[in-house]
């Protein structure tokens, strides 16, 4: 009894020592553990996310975002925004003091915002992400540095995009074409070998939106350049600008463009080519994505190559999507965490296989969308390994995005073909212009 | 002493108070919020495009005071240009054609046909269906390949050739006025409709009697009759086919080249560029276009009240 009684005595010390010291752990240093696990529980995020081509990759991303939200404690709003009109959403919310958290970009947009202060360096996550990659690849780690125009680097790259040649190889090779065409010349030698109607060869655009600058490029790849080494004089007026024109005047008068080319709106030439009224466009690889699921026998007869190069070369330049942070986000570290997260193998190894990137980090050429077997995320890999940095040769400033964004180069070939002026004027209105943006700078 | 003074202030307060007074006391309070509205909603977003179009304000930055350097800019361009001539144009035929379409089909509707509610109804179709669709719906038409436009000319034997509808200089222009001549006739018709069916039958009886031919009676009793309701009409197309952005937008984007650039399009690739302060001098510069319009309608109103 007394054993048994003095047990039970011990028991019941015991257990209430034990729960003291449960209590006090907790009290003590517990409830900061638990807190380090979940440092965001009970904040909210707001997240605008790019919406791309591939539905599933935009699923994808929605649902990273909320996992990691629900993981934390975190509320999270996922907005998904068409790319195209980012601009007018960001600057509308950069007024209206209604910015996200986190938001995906252009890294054009986010040169010309970075200037205003609109977003916070993450020098730290960039470098804790590529650190734990491989590091980043020199183009992209070059391209996307912003500290020319900000306190750091104020995004974090999340792909690359680029523009690829795709050719109906059934045409082409009835046409006796087995090979992709190496120099614009070529190109427009081929178009005119597989145009009649309704096919039109050169299904590049010459209107006033994205698809239209591939015609900085190609002036690039003459020897053409918007400005000089310092990237404050205009040289858009030269002769090599003039080789360029040249070259699109006489392919215009061969007849080789799509009627409506010069009006196109951001699908032109993507329609053109899935309706079978092209048989050359330059796309970021979308379109064969499309191929795929809506037209396999589109797919399976489409090529793909660089660019063609110019008299002095190919100008292929990538393209990085970014993410940032705005300054005026109330929670700052959990966008950060998020970011990091998003940059994570686990995401995105399933993320590109769906989506139409190239990798930005070393680590992610070993995921298996870049295994090779899709011709796409292949031509993208070599892409971000061989193509030139954005802007190439020019110096890629915010001048530079802003005369991009402004379409100098576009509306120049518009006025050689469409309004029939001679060479030097078309060069002088350009010239004029783009001064007066990099005036501003 | 204080004591004796608000009893005397009391009286002096209770004159000033008439009962005039209190009623209108009573009218401005009632119209208080109207004008609190009108001042918020209008009058400052007014002010304040006029004040941002003479800064460099870009998204992100209050900018600064730049004086006339934006519209020195825009004159200095040959969009700017392009985009003057092009508004006038686009405002001037369409509204021309619009009237035309409008009156005539009024003047036929407004006879004792049979069927004519229906047809009434069948007319408001463009007006009612939405922008967005109208046009885009338009841009199939116009397509080179696959687009009705060319199907019918090349499928009849009127035209064999494609043709480039919005892709060529020549064409882009009376195609942009076609597709906003059939959105925007049926808001002449049913308002010149309205005007006709108020003119008393007793005149044109009158003038029948008094030997009048059909101009005449047009030309003496229907068009005194419309007359206000056609400069109102007018005033407000011309506003609003002026302003209007949808047409162009989903139609060229202003292009090709610049053969379709019009004001609203002009602003819209300055809001594009961020550069606000530039977007907001392209807007100002409307004003005093429309400024015009109003004065001229305005006095032709207040002449005929006269």
């Amino acid at each position: 009894m007394t054993v048994e009684h003095g047990m039970r005595a011990w028991t019941r010390r015991h257990v209430m020592a034990a729960a003291s010291v449960v209590a006090l752990a907790i009290a003590a240093g517990g409830a900061p553990a638990l807190a380090q696990d979940k440092p965001f529980a009970g904040t909210k995020l707001t997240f605008w996310g790019g919406l791309i081509f591939s539905e599933a990759a935009n699923k994808l991303l929605v649902e990273a975002v909320e996992a990691w939200g629900e993981a934390n404690g975190v509320e999270t709003d996922v907005v998904m925004i068409n790319q195209n009109e980012m601009v007018q959403k960001l600057s509308a919310a950069v007024e209206s003091k209604t910015l996200p958290d986190a938001v995906d970009l252009s890294l054009e947009l986010l040169l010309v915002l970075s200037r205003q202060g609109v977003f916070v360096p993450l020098d730290d996550v960039y470098e804790a992400v590529g650190k734990a990659q491989g590091g980043w690849y020199e183009a992209v780690d070059k391209a996307s540095d912003t500290s020319a125009v900000a306190s750091g680097r104020t995004g974090l790259p999340f792909g690359v995009t680029g523009n690829l040649l795709l050719r109906r190889t059934d045409l082409l090779g009835a046409a006796g074409f087995d090979k992709a065409p190496a120099t614009w010349d070529e190109l427009v030698a081929q178009s005119a070998a597989v145009t009649e109607a309704p096919v039109s060869g050169l299904g590049l655009a010459l209107s006033n939106v994205g698809d239209g600058n591939v015609q900085v490029s190609v002036m690039q790849s003459f020897g053409g350049r918007i400005a000089d080494d310092t990237g404050k004089t205009v040289t858009i007026k030269s002769d090599a600008t003039r080789a360029y024109l040249t070259w699109l005047k006489n392919a215009w008068d061969k007849g080789v463009f799509p009627p409506g080319n010069a009006t196109w709106d951001g699908a032109g030439d993507n329609q053109a080519y899935l309706s079978g009224q092209a048989a050359f466009i330059a796309n970021t690889g979308s379109v064969g994505l499309a191929a795929k699921s809506q037209d396999p026998e589109l797919y399976e007869t489409t090529g793909y190559s660089p660019l063609p190069a110019g008299s002095v070369g190919t100008i292929s330049p990538i393209m990085l999507q970014m993410r940032a942070i705005p300054a005026a986000s109330k929670n700052q570290a959990a966008a950060k965490a998020l970011l990091a997260h998003l940059s994570e193998p686990a995401f995105t190894s399933a993320y590109y296989a769906s989506a139409i990137y190239g990798p930005v980090l070393q680590a992610e050429a070993k995921l298996p969308a870049f295994d090779g077997s899709d011709p796409i995320h292949a031509g993208l890999l070599d892409l971000v390994k061989n193509g030139s940095a954005p802007g190439y040769p020019d110096v890629y400033n915010a001048a530079f995005a802003d005369a991009f964004s402004n379409f100098i180069i576009p509306k120049m070939a518009q006025r050689v073909v469409i309004d029939g002026w001679d060479f030097d004027k078309a060069m002088d209105e350009a010239q004029t212009q783009a001064q007066a943006i990099y005036d501003k700078y | 002493m204080s004591s004796s003074a608000e009893p005397q202030a009391a009286p002096r307060a209770g004159r000033w108070l008439t009962a005039s007074r209190r009623m209108h006391l009573f009218a401005y309070a009632l119209v208080l919020p109207a004008i609190a509205l009108i001042l918020g909603l209008v009058a400052y977003p007014f002010l304040y495009a006029i004040y941002v179009a003479f800064t460099d304000r870009m998204v992100g930055s209050a900018g600064n005071w730049v004086g006339f350097a934006n519209f020195r800019y825009l004159a200095g361009t040959a969009v700017f240009s392009s985009a003057i001539w092009n508004t006038v144009v686009l405002v001037v035929v369409t509204d021309i054609l619009k009237l035309l379409i409008g009156l005539g089909l009024a003047l036929l509707v407004n006879q004792h046909l049979p069927g004519r509610g229906l047809f009434r109804a069948f007319l408001m179709l463009p007006w009612a269906m939405p922008a967005f669709v109208a046009f885009l719906t338009w841009r199939v038409l116009y397509q080179p390949i696959g687009g009705g436009l060319n199907l019918i000319l090349t499928q009849t034997g009127i035209y064999p050739h494609v043709i480039d509808w919005l892709g060529k200089r020549e064409t882009a222009m009376p195609s942009v006025i076609l597709a906003s001549v059939w959105r925007g006739f049926p808001f002449w018709f049913i308002s010149i409709l309205a005007a006709l069916q108020s003119i008393p039958k007793d005149l044109y009886e009158a003038a029948r009697v008094d030997g009048a031919n059909a101009w005449q009676r047009f030309w003496m009793v229907t068009f005194p009759g419309i007359r206000q309701v056609l400069i109102v009409t007018t005033l407000l197309s011309s506003i609003w086919t002026a302003n209007a952005f949808e047409h162009v937008w989903l139609l060229t984007q202003g292009g090709p080249s610049d053969a379709t650039m019009v004001f609203p399009v002009l602003a819209y690739f300055g809001m594009q560029t961020q550069r606000i302060g530039e977007a907001a001098a392209v807007s100002v510069a409307m004003l005093p276009v429309l400024a015009i319009l109003v004065i001229i309608a305005t006095s032709m109103l207040q002449k005929d009240e006269d």
